[in-house]
């Protein structure tokens, strides 16, 4: 479930996915910084092929934001 | 990105230290040019000063970019830092106010040029202002008086006047960059609005490989020489099969495409980039299509290597490398065949080996895309490359037509002039230090700025040579540079280009420094060869002259007799 979405994460953040849950944010993941951010939105992006308005980007507090938008956008993690 | 943190920089032998200065948020351009310069063998060193600082690092000489003392420092300004408000309202004030404007921001740009250089001896790279595509008053913008774009250009072009006034100063043209990408693509919104970035983070890869452009000719790591592939390389089809009148060159679009890249290849022939031939094929063949052909751009000319031969591809690159005595390092390797391509990456990996594709029309992109031709100063020397090259062909021909080498060296008329470092000089002077691996005993690397140093303190000589023989000038090919004290000279650095290796020309110049030294009364000279991987030609070179090692230098005691070779002509200017 949401393997996709993890595996991105994972990349971006350099982390391993069994680190990543919904509570995950710039708290608990140190190299989550706004860059890091932004470069996550990029590849979430040209993976799920959306695009994010800025009041989504900046919304995002943790992991579950994310799932929450990417579902906004049709996304359907569960696939 | 995270590459850069894995990156075992001990292994590398060549250092830099890089400062990048912008008035914006550029992750990212530090951690990617970290991967590319690991890539080709540099330990990078970083200094990125905070955002929007580069006022204070410049204009402070206590600040932290001074102290870390950058080789080279990239200054990155955008028009909307340096415009404010008037960016977006240009045309809330006249056009004398617009000039007045601009007469201030060019000059607080020359103050922080000026300033950089007092405290500074780095290379300094500005960058230059992009141009809007959008003007608030529309399609009348190129009918207004000194409208916004008119203000955009004028300081434009006044910055690369003071970047033309100031060897260490290059202006790096951004506006290109974001007209080749595309406005829409470099600046992104959301991008700006959530982090103040200005150059979007997709575009920072090909932002970092422009400018690495500067960086690889201070470290000598330009190439200088494209060797190609003939089939389906210069022209299309097979010649061996198809026969002369059947390939394709000129006529058809394919045809189109190999004059096209040939025109390219001959653009930089025309810059000093060698050209040579590595090409499987009767040689009577391809050779006719190379003389013969009415729509073949390169001719026999511009060759300065041939081998068009059955033999392995590797050994005929490095039968080349031998032949024009360069580098494998500072070749670049063009072939269609993605066999051969795999080949010579397996067996001569220090040569650049292009990835053609099948599709002609891509060869010219791809040969413009390369960043490894770049110098960052353009000598007399480098123009007549070409030319030289040909004249040596003609040498070795008489060299073979000869019974003996001192016949040869006598037939030649070899005239060596001796020259001080000046101004003409010393931009060469540099070069060479910067490029020269093979004869050179100390290896040591040394900026414009370096040379123009030494060559004002009393304490030490800066010279050069010019050779010229009956078929030509080969212009300035060695250079040397001399500590001096009252009872021991020291050799610095003595290097010779490798085109001139091999004719006595060596032996008549360090003869040249030693009767100097006995001359103004000193006793010893003092030299060192310190080995690289590159330098065994000059390896034997001090004791063959009569240097003697003690302690580990090469010491040449001035009472003995100084032998000068007799084939040659020895002037001092």
């Amino acid at each position: 479930m949401s393997k996709k979405l993890y595996d991105i994460i994972s990349k971006v953040f350099s982390v391993q996915i069994s680190e990543i849950n919904d509570e995950s944010s710039p708290e608990t993941i140190e190299s989550w910084d706004s860059f890091n951010g932004l470069i996550l939105v990029d590849e979430l992006e040209s993976n799920f092929n959306i695009k994010f308005s800025i009041s989504e980007i900046i919304d995002v507090k943790n992991v579950k934001d994310i799932k929450r938008h990417l579902n906004n956008h049709g996304v359907d993690l569960d696939e | 990105m995270t590459l850069s943190k894995n990156l075992d920089d001990l292994k590398l032998d060549k250092k830099l230290k890089v400062a990048i200065l912008p008035s914006f948020t550029l992750n990212g351009l530090d951690e990617t040019f970290h991967v590319k310069c690991s890539e080709i063998g540099i330990r990078y060193q970083s200094y990125v000063a905070g955002y929007n600082q580069y006022n204070q690092e410049i204009l402070d000489p206590k600040s932290k970019l001074y102290s870390f003392s950058p080789d080279i420092t990239f200054l990155i300004i955008d028009i909307r830092t340096l415009l404010n408000e008037i960016f977006h309202h240009p045309y809330s004030i006249s056009s004398s106010e617009r000039k007045k404007i601009v007469k201030e921001k060019i000059s607080e740009l020359r103050n922080l040029i000026l300033q950089f250089k007092k405290n500074c001896g780095s290379k300094l790279i500005i960058s230059n202002f992009s141009l809007p595509s959008y003007s608030p008053s529309g399609l009348i913008e190129t009918k207004s008086e000194f409208g916004f774009h008119d203000m955009i250009s004028e300081i434009n072009q006044e910055l690369s006047k003071i970047a033309k006034d100031e060897s260490s100063v290059y202006v790096y043209n951004f506006n290109q960059f974001v007209s080749k990408f595309g406005e829409k693509n470099i600046f992104d919104y959301r991008q700006f609005f959530i982090g103040d970035i200005k150059i979007a983070f997709d575009y920072i890869p090909y932002l970092a490989n422009d400018l690495m452009g500067y960086v690889k000719p201070m470290l000598g790591l330009n190439k200088k020489c494209i060797v190609l592939d003939l089939d389906n390389t210069l022209w299309g089809g097979i010649v061996g099969e198809d026969e002369f009148d059947g390939i394709e060159l000129g006529q058809s679009s394919n045809g189109k495409a190999f004059v096209e890249f040939q025109k390219h290849l001959l653009s930089l022939w025309q810059q000093g980039i060698i050209l040579a031939i590595n090409s499987k094929n009767n040689f009577e063949d391809a050779i006719k299509v190379i003389r013969e052909h009415p729509d073949m751009v390169l001719k026999e000319e511009h060759f300065a290597s041939l081998q068009i031969n059955w033999n392995d591809k590797a050994q005929n690159l490095k039968a080349i490398s031998e032949e024009l005595n360069i580098g494998l390092g500072s070749i670049v390797y063009f072939d269609d065949d993605p066999v051969n391509q795999e080949r010579i990456k397996q067996e001569i990996p220090e040569v650049l080996t292009v990835k053609l594709p099948e599709d002609p029309s891509q060869y010219t992109d791809i040969l413009m895309s390369l960043n490894d031709f770049n110098v960052l100063q353009k000598t007399d020397e480098d123009l007549k490359r070409g030319k030289m090259y040909s004249q040596q062909r003609q040498r070795s021909e008489l060299e073979q037509s000869t019974k003996s080498i001192d016949d040869f060296l006598k037939q030649l008329n070899i005239k060596v002039k001796i020259k001080k470092a000046d101004k003409f000089t010393i931009p060469r002077i540099s070069q060479l230090t910067l490029k020269t691996n093979q004869f050179n005993l100390t290896t040591k690397r040394y900026q414009e700025e370096d040379i123009i140093k030494f060559s004002s303190d009393n304490n030490m000589i800066v010279g050069c040579a010019q050779i010229e023989d009956k078929f030509g000038d080969s212009g300035i090919t060695n250079a040397f540079i001399i500590e001096k004290n009252d009872k021991e000279w020291k050799i610095d650095t003595f290097l010779l280009s490798c085109r001139v290796i091999g004719r006595g020309i060596e032996d008549a110049i360090i003869s040249y420094i030693l009767n100097e030294a006995k001359n103004q009364g000193v006793g010893k000279i003092r030299a060192d060869f310190i080995p690289t991987k590159k330098n065994s030609p000059a390896e034997a070179f001090l004791p063959n002259c009569g240097f003697k090692k003690e302690n580990g230098y090469w010491i040449y005691d001035l009472k003995d007799s100084i032998k000068t070779p007799d084939h040659l002509l020895l002037e001092v200017e």
